[in-house]
């Protein structure tokens, strides 16, 4: 518990991510309300055929937000001091005060998990809260399983970014291939269109959850699972690999 | 008590330990020396659990790091750069790390003050000079008030003043009963501090035991380093 009191405080001290929140938190909403904006005469009209997209396209979008909190967990560790000071490195100093590193990963796993999820209600609120001022009455209702699918899809997506950074130690790849998956190229999106399996990946299946997809191939349920089982393999392979890590190489 | 038995580490295909032994016992400061590249570093991030021995051990108290319970209350250690992220504050780094350990904030404030750095404590930690820096890093060492203290190259940039102030402050840990363990390759300024020297060279110990013992019948301690490790050691003795 201790461990993971100072994860959040080393979190919350941190300027980068302040990024993640702003952009967590104000993403969705402005992406969902151009959408519906773009999307209020077909609606009205009745004739809209992305009805069950509206809203939720902002929170898909917007998962950047708990990327780079993901990302930037662990990439602060790592970022190296100036030459000038030695080269040194936070990591030496988390793991000369938390003894076990499972611990220090578990505490630092669960301190990101809980941001997300606060980060993604925030985003739900105030994404709901446009789209009812742009469509008024029109306003679709929304389903609180999807709502809850977007929470876990912000978590897992969160959870991802972190284990993946466990492994390359620096931020900037995840950072760049996470971000253009979720905002220009899904990359699963290409290659479902070699090999089915790719709806198998974990931004896919997870998207089923709170999305309506047209080919729609794995219920929300096991759509969520496929993509918390990647969570789950991820976090496995990263602990290993940082546990049989010398720091200093 | 510190203890460091047949270490042995290999990287890659190079030995950089080759079964070295030593302990640092308590009410000393054990100077750890050597010219750089020869395994200082290396047998200290072992002890602290940062790197894997290849074989042997290194004990804090009888147990190996990752044992301890409450590491910040039994060791504590600055290695190398400052070991924050620069843009933290020295005081929200040193508060993360109170808060891992369960201490207060006040506790915080009392060490910044016994580092003397109070007044910079506001300012992120990439504006720090070197030695503002060191002296973050012993200042988080320091928190835990830990019985046994890890110090590598703690006198690395400091000013004059920072030298004076941290050998002054390493004596009166040691002679409270404390253990400390520093390494460095400034022997002029080690001389005046240790109670035991341990020499290492190409990652063996070819020294080790009172400064009186190792400096022997050389001038200095920095003629009985050179001597014992320099490449021709037969020749100046």
């Amino acid at each position: 518990m201790r461990a993971f009191n100072a994860e959040l405080s080393k979190l919350f001290s941190l300027p980068g991510i302040w990024l993640a929140f702003l952009i967590g938190a104000f993403a969705p909403v402005f992406i969902a309300s151009m959408d519906s904006i773009a999307q209020k005469e077909e609606i009205i009209a009745g004739v809209s055929t992305r009805l069950p997209e509206v809203g939720y396209i902002g929170l898909a979008l917007g998962v950047q937000g708990v990327i780079i909190l993901g990302v930037l967990a662990v990439s602060s560790e790592y970022l190296a001091e100036s030459s000038e000071s030695g080269g040194g490195q936070q990591i030496t100093t988390s793991l000369t005060v938390v003894s076990s590193r499972l611990h220090f990963l578990l505490a630092k796993a669960g301190a990101v998990t809980v941001i997300s999820i606060l980060l993604s209600v925030v985003a739900i609120i105030t994404t709901l809260s446009a789209t009812h001022l742009v469509l008024g009455e029109y306003t679709p209702a929304f389903d609180w399983l999807k709502l809850i699918g977007a929470v876990l899809y912000w978590t897992f997506t969160a959870l991802l970014a972190f284990g993946i950074t466990v492994l390359t130690k620096n931020g900037i790849i995840p950072l760049a291939v996470l971000i253009i998956n979720t905002s220009v190229v899904s990359f699963s999106f290409l290659l479902s269109k070699v090999t089915k399996l790719a709806l198998y990946l974990p931004d896919r299946a997870g998207a089923e959850m709170f999305m309506f997809t047209s080919d729609r191939f794995l219920t929300p349920f096991t759509g969520g699972l496929v993509m918390f089982a990647w969570v789950v393999v991820l976090f496995i392979a990263a602990a290993i690999v940082f546990h049989r890590r010398d720091v200093a190489s | 008590m510190l203890t460091i038995n047949n270490l042995v580490k290999h990287r890659g295909n190079q030995e950089i330990l080759s079964g070295i032994s030593f302990k640092a016992r308590p009410g000393r400061v054990t100077g750890f020396l050597g010219p750089n590249g020869a395994g200082k570093s290396s047998t200290l991030r072992i002890l602290l659990g940062l790197d894997r021995a290849t074989s042997g051990s290194a004990l804090i108290n009888g147990k190996p790091f990752a044992e301890l319970h409450n590491p910040l209350a039994t060791v504590g250690a600055a290695l190398d750069g400052f070991g924050a992220h620069r843009m933290r504050t020295g005081r929200a780094h040193l508060r993360w790390i109170a808060r891992a350990a369960g201490l207060s904030r006040s506790r915080v404030e009392e060490v910044l003050e016994i580092v003397g750095l109070t007044n910079a404590a506001g300012k992120r930690v990439g504006n720090y000079s070197l030695g503002m820096g060191r002296r973050l890093g012993i200042a988080a060492a320091l928190l835990g008030d830990p019985k046994i203290l890890v110090l590598d190259e703690p006198v690395n940039g400091l000013d004059p003043e920072g030298i004076r102030w941290i050998r002054t402050f390493l004596r009166e840990r040691a002679q409270s009963g404390n253990t400390v363990l520093l390494s460095s390759h400034l022997m002029g300024e080690l001389a005046e501090t240790v109670d035991d020297v341990v020499i290492i060279k190409h990652g063996k110990i070819v020294a080790d035991g009172t400064l009186e013992e190792v400096t022997g019948n050389h001038h200095t301690l920095e003629d009985a380093f050179f001597a014992l490790t320099s490449e021709h050691t037969g020749d100046v003795v």
